[in-house]
């Protein structure tokens, strides 16, 4: 349910080079694990200028266009892109001769498996063709080593064209109009039937009457196209067969053609076995998918007899899961078991398998994701196209307020298969796995990612566009459907009723919307599409964005105090950390329950972060969890934003992980963040007390004494002055007399009773400090009191985050040439090349921010009377300012060094001394590391101070150190707040203490 | 289907849009096709994006017409349902009463619809497939014997753990005392209903139709859609007090399906 994904950002545009891919229905490289391809044996891509002709003489024209070298493949585009084309394996390629023609000309003769003999002519300057020829010949070789040639002699049986056309000549004669198909079905030789690949068709029938489909015509026309133009892995796309797959592929082929044509066939020739491998290996796996396609199995296509049965029921599911398992993470979306039972009907289960995978990877991207931004996206693209194609029904859809997408939505989702009877819809997807090669001669490489919808669109404008003046009356959305549901069923009707003429009678309303569809609506490109699904992406994204922030924000158990508001801009701060440090996949749940995000499962899939997220989540929200440095070098002001790590932002994630996970969920941040920003003094005393008590026995060790004060320290440390630093060793060293002086037996006023302390001197990892004693500590400190009282809390801050950039889409050439400027390490560049000139000139600075900033200038807060007795509580008075207490009280001052030593030594109160306990080390550690701040100009100040003069409060050198800090403030706005900065001002002006 | 309202003249019924939500098969579209046109099939396609049917019901003189958004189950589907829940009058959040994440699914869109959604929207929870949980598995024919060409093993009732005969009351996951006592809390209708038996179904309609403040639909939908003003203010006067006289009326009756 909460599943937070940032995957949409990762988009990228296609390069060119994938596009070209894609086009040719290449498999895209290295998208399998299971594959043995060999990155070393990669051969070079190249293109170049070719005259294609086929060896036949007089069969086809030559056609001018590009061949390609994409090992291992061979490919081939008309000059238009749509006229000729062809994909080929090169190890399909039997031999390659140079031509002996005139001068000047070179050509190469291509035999492939089939023995057709394609001619190219390569057009380029004589070097280039040389190259050329010699990248195929290397290609060529690698082939032949990986034993590819050998497997195509196997592969090709499992076709049925090869059955089809080595039938001697009698099958294909023997047709006529009368259903002869179903003679020729009994006269099949049964051998012939477990070669080749087959659906569900072969046994439970295909939808339809194939004398009214004229089967036996069609049969016998593809026979004759692809004895002539190779068939399977080596067909040659002539315009004739882009033709014949209008008319409607015969059903035998149906399947066949499906893999050919839209490129699923050289993933299953790649891939041997894979499939049978990939069931086998997960056998018997249950996942939030595989409960999700029982559910559908019964439901998809049920009134197909194919369906009915054990056989189809258990090919589809076998399908499907085979699929779930090899992308978990789409893993299965209603629709595709639509789409897997219709193509089951046409082919066998491996072949479906791979076209699935070509579907819902390259033809239909995104449509069935777990965010289905692809479907999403093309609705809204579609919108646009009918906004300019059919202005006047948008319009009136605008005026009465229907949505388009309620009825083309799960048309698209389902390529129109149960929306229309079978029989058309099997058409349109015939149509929708061959046309596309809308052509583009301009910039910009077109693709075949668009053909399909595009031409799915072009179909729907064309629906639209048939029923116009009906869709013009149409008042809601209900209507709408009705109209289209009704209008999808009378396809099978004459177009024409009344027409006297019988051929015009007998034009059907399908072929009407074909024909209007193709011829109409070319006008629908390619690079329409692309740069209309550019120009709706973010868009897209962002809603989709925004819906799962608000479910995420219903979802949540509890809000605690925040408001919804507030919710959502902590949502952000996770958001962005989840987008910038992304939780690596094994601690989100499995990618496969993640993937169905389902309600089936009893635990419900929750995104969570870890650690590193944490950190960077952290220094959205709190002052202090971030490193923030206001460089200024004279050219530029900026602020460098750096994650701080230390053991208390540890220690703080798993105070809030409080089902012990090892991991965040949002809810587990809505709460801890509840748990102290909303609080009072006396609780942040509380809360602080308890991230520190690691046991929870609501007792500090001395150990962890220490600990909260380096806490103390690494949240101080960017604070300007010694306000802070004072008042951490006043702290230290009145907890650890307060604690001792506690002790049984008690002496003086106590406040809280301790039971089970029996000796004076106590291990270091042994209860020593209770709440009370901690709560006393803390009051008696002016600084650590504000602290606590509204610091602490105010410095969570949750502030409206700018809008995250989405991913450049890099929309023309000017986008790209700005996406390779402005990357993220060009910047830093320009960055530190500023900052060198900027120290040259005596212009750098670094200021680092402060994470409370509530105080400016050095001046000493004055400690508070301790609850103690006089006695007590020598060292916790101010004394600290004053020169008879400095023995004691050098804590207290800046020069932390000097404090360490006179605590531990110097007091023989202190445990230390009894248990072998010293803090010593810790408290240095604790002092090495506040010194080691970044060289800040008033640390310089003190430091020299602290040589020389113990007694800083003395005006002077404030006063010089006041006047930088000023400095400061005037030029660095260090982002205090107003509050702030009255306090800030009001500090400026008042009189040192004393 | 021999309904005169719904032939009959477009003007005088009120529209109310109703939108079906819940779980993967659970039922959904069941349940409106049992209402639409008292039919079951058994193994019933997926629902992808969503479904539109209509029907018109009478209740008392007035004539309502359900505009009937029948939507995907799917998880994933989920973004799509504002589309389909904008504007909507009145819902049937439906569970599964052999499946008790469903009831928990049917919570969270509760709880979706009444921050999301219209905010006088009507919701009722019905708890589906209750045939499978009747104790007597001879006998649950009994107020359907018409359908016993229905009666074929009823696939979208989770498979692997088929409703055998034996003791169908172990399938219960979800206690009816329980979905009660959340409807109550949460102010909804509530049934347990059967699409395959056709049990409750039509009480649902029923009581939505009674609940709906039918003098807000008109009034917002008339001058736009042109309906007569006056035909608007007579039923709206009724919409309120009708909940208690019609308690006597028969469901069956006061539905013209």
């Amino acid at each position: 349910m909460s599943t937070i994904s940032t995957a949409l950002r990762n988009f990228k545009e296609p390069t060119k080079e994938q596009l070209t891919q894609i086009f040719f229905s290449l498999p895209s490289v290295g998208s399998l694990d299971g594959t043995e391809k060999t990155p070393a044996q990669e051969v070079e891509k190249m293109d170049i200028n070719a005259v294609l002709s086929l060896g036949v003489q007089g069969e086809e024209d030559a056609y001018a266009g590009k061949l390609y070298i994409m090992s291992p493949y061979l490919a081939f585009a008309s000059l238009d892109r749509k006229s000729v084309r062809f994909t080929i394996p090169l190890s399909t390629i039997r031999r390659v001769e140079r031509l002996n023609a005139r001068a000047g000309i070179y050509a190469l003769s291509l035999s492939t498996w089939h023995g057709a003999k394609i001619i190219v002519q390569l057009t380029s300057l004589r070097p280039t063709a040389d190259l050329f020829c010699s990248l195929l010949r290397d290609a060529l070789k690698i082939e032949l080593q990986r034993g590819q040639m050998r497997a195509v002699k196997g592969f090709v049986k499992t076709c049925y064209s090869e059955a089809l056309v080595s039938t001697t000549s009698h099958v294909a004669d023997n047709e006529r109009e009368d259903g002869s198909l179903i003679s020729e079905e009994k006269d099949d030789p049964t051998p012939r039937e477990s070669t080749y690949h087959g659906g569900l068709g072969l046994k439970f029938k295909f939808p339809g009457d194939p004398k009214k489909l004229r089967e036996a015509s069609k049969i016998k026309l593809w026979t004759q196209y692809l004895r002539a133009h190779g068939r399977n892995l080596t067909l040659l796309r002539y315009p004739q067969c882009t033709r014949l797959v209008q008319v409607g592929l015969p059903n035998r082929l149906r399947g066949e053609m499906w893999e050919t044509l839209s490129g699923s066939i050289y993933l299953r020739f790649s891939n041997p076995g894979f499939y049978e491998q990939l069931l086998e290996k997960n056998t018997g796996r249950t996942t939030t998918s595989t409960e999700d396609i029982e559910k559908d199995l019964h439901r998809s296509l049920p009134e197909y007899a194919g369906y009915q049965s054990g056989e189809g029921i258990s090919a589809l599911r076998r399908v499907l899961q085979a699929y779930s398992f090899k992308n978990p993470e789409l893993g299965y979306c209603q629709a595709m078991n639509i789409l897997a039972a219709a193509i089951l009907i046409y082919m066998s289960e491996e072949q479906a398998f791979w076209l699935l995978e070509v579907l819902c990877d390259r033809l239909l991207p995104g449509y069935y994701a777990p965010s289905m931004h692809g479907t999403l996206l093309d609705q809204r693209v579609f919108e646009a196209l009918v906004q300019r194609c059919l202005p006047i029904i948008h319009e009136h859809f605008q005026d009465v307020d229907v949505q388009l997408s309620v009825a083309s939505l799960p048309w698209f989702l389902s390529l129109y298969i149960n929306s229309m009877p079978m029989i058309f819809a099997f058409r349109i997807v015939d149509c929708f796995f061959c046309m596309g090669p809308k052509v583009l001669f301009q910039v910009g490489s077109p693709s075949s990612i668009q053909q399909h919808p595009e031409e799915a669109d072009a179909l729907f404008s064309a629906i639209l566009k048939i029923n116009g003046e009906k869709l013009l009356q149409i008042q809601d959305d209900g209507g709408f459907l009705n109209l289209m549901r009704d209008y999808f069923a009378s396809l099978g009707d004459s177009a024409h009723p009344d027409s006297p003429d019988p051929r015009a009678r007998a034009i059907t309303r399908f072929q009407e919307l074909l024909l209007v569809s193709f011829r109409e609506f070319s006008v629908i490109t390619d690079e329409m599409i692309l740069s209309e699904r550019r120009r709706f992406r973010s868009e897209i994204i962002h809603s989709i964005e925004s819906f799962s922030k608000r479910s995420a924000i219903r979802n949540l158990k509890s809000l605690g105090r925040f408001t919804k508001e507030q919710a959502g801009l902590v949502y952000d701060a996770l958001y962005k950390a989840m987008c910038i440090v992304p939780p690596p996949p094994d601690v989100v749940p499995p990618p496969a329950l993640v993937a169905a995000g389902d309600v089936g499962t009893e635990e419900k899939p929750e995104t969570r972060i870890e650690l590193r997220t944490f950190q960077f989540f952290l220094s959205e929200i709190a002052t202090w969890a971030r490193d923030e440095r206001i460089v200024s070098n004279g050219f530029q002001r900026r602020v460098d934003r750096e994650i701080a790590e230390h053991e208390f932002i540890d220690r703080l994630f798993f105070f809030w992980d409080t089902s012990c996970r090892g991991a965040l969920s949002f809810q587990d941040l809505i709460l801890g963040l509840d748990g102290v920003i909303f609080n009072d003094l006396m609780e942040n005393i509380e809360w602080f007390f308890n991230l520190h008590d690691k046991n929870k026995d609501g007792f500090l060790t001395k150990d962890e004494v220490l600990t909260l004060s380096e806490t103390f320290l690494f949240i101080f440390r960017y604070e300007v002055g010694d306000a802070y630093l004072g008042a951490v060793s006043r702290f230290m060293t009145n907890a650890f007399e307060y604690g001792d002086a506690l002790l049984p037996p008690p002496e003086g006023v106590q406040i809280n009773e301790q039971g089970g302390e029996t000796p004076p001197a106590v291990p270091t990892n042994q209860p020593y400090l209770n709440l009370a004693t901690f709560r006393m500590v803390v009051l008696a400190d002016e600084v650590l009191e504000s602290f606590f009282e509204t610091d602490l809390s105010a410095s969570f801050r949750l502030e409206p985050l700018p809008e995250m950039e989405l991913p450049v889409s890099s929309s023309g050439l000017l986008g790209d040439i700005w996406s390779t400027i402005a990357t993220d390490n060009n910047k830093k560049m320009f960055n530190m090349f500023t900052d060198e000139i900027g120290k040259t000139i005596g212009k750098h600075q670094v200021v680092h921010r402060p994470s409370i900033g509530r105080y400016t200038k050095l001046e000493e807060p004055k400690a508070r009377e301790s609850l103690l007795t006089p006695g007590m509580r020598h060292s916790a008075s101010k004394s600290s300012l004053s020169a008879e207490s400095t023995k004691t009280v050098a804590t207290s001052t800046s020069s932390t060094l000097s404090v360490d030593t006179t605590a531990t030594t110097g007091k023989a109160s202190l445990p230390s001394s009894g248990s072998g306990f010293s803090p010593l080390p810790m408290l240095h550690a604790a002092n090495i590391a506040l010194m080691e701040r970044t060289p800040f100009a008033i640390d310089d100040a003190k430091d020299d101070e602290d040589e020389s003069d113990e007694d800083l409060d003395g005006g002077e050198n404030d006063d010089q150190v006041m006047d930088e800090v000023d400095a400061f403030l005037e030029a660095h706005d260090s982002g205090l707040t107003d509050a702030d900065k009255e306090v800030a001002k009001d500090l400026l002006t008042a009189e040192p203490v004393k | 289907m021999a309904d005169p309202a719904a032939s009959g003249s477009v003007d005088k019924s009120v529209q109310v849009k109703l939108v079906l939500l819940g779980e993967a098969a659970v039922g959904k579209s069941s349940v409106v096709l049992r209402f639409v046109s008292n039919e079951f099939q058994a193994n019933k396609e997926p629902t992808i994006g969503a479904a539109f049917l209509t029907q018109k019901c009478r209740l008392e003189d007035r004539v309502l017409r359900y505009e009937i958004w029948d939507t995907a189950g799917q998880e994933r589907f989920h973004s799509l349902a504002p589309m389909y829940y904008r504007n909507a009058q009145a819902a049937v959040v439906v569970y599964d009463v052999t499946k008790a994440t469903s009831l928990e699914k049917a919570k969270s869109w509760v709880k979706e619809l009444q921050r999301q959604a219209n905010p006088n929207i009507v919701i009722a929870l019905a708890g589906n497939k209750v045939d499978l949980v009747q104790a007597s598995a001879s006998s649950p024919g009994a107020p359907s014997s018409s359908e016993s060409e229905d009666e074929a093993d009823d696939a979208t009732a989770t498979p692997g753990e088929t409703p055998g005969a034996s003791e169908p009351e172990s399938l219960r996951q979800v206690p009816r005392e329980e979905a009660q006592a959340y409807a109550t809390e949460a102010g909804l209708l509530f049934f347990e209903t059967s699409a395959k038996t056709g049990e409750g179904i039509v009480d649902i309609f029923t009581e939505i139709a009674k609940k709906i403040p039918i003098e807000h639909i008109l009034a917002a939908t008339r001058g736009a859609a042109g309906r007569p003003g006056g035909a608007g203010g007579r039923a709206g006067a009724q919409a309120e007090g009708s909940v208690n006289l019609d308690s006597t009326t028969k469901p069956k009756d006061a539905c013209n399906c």
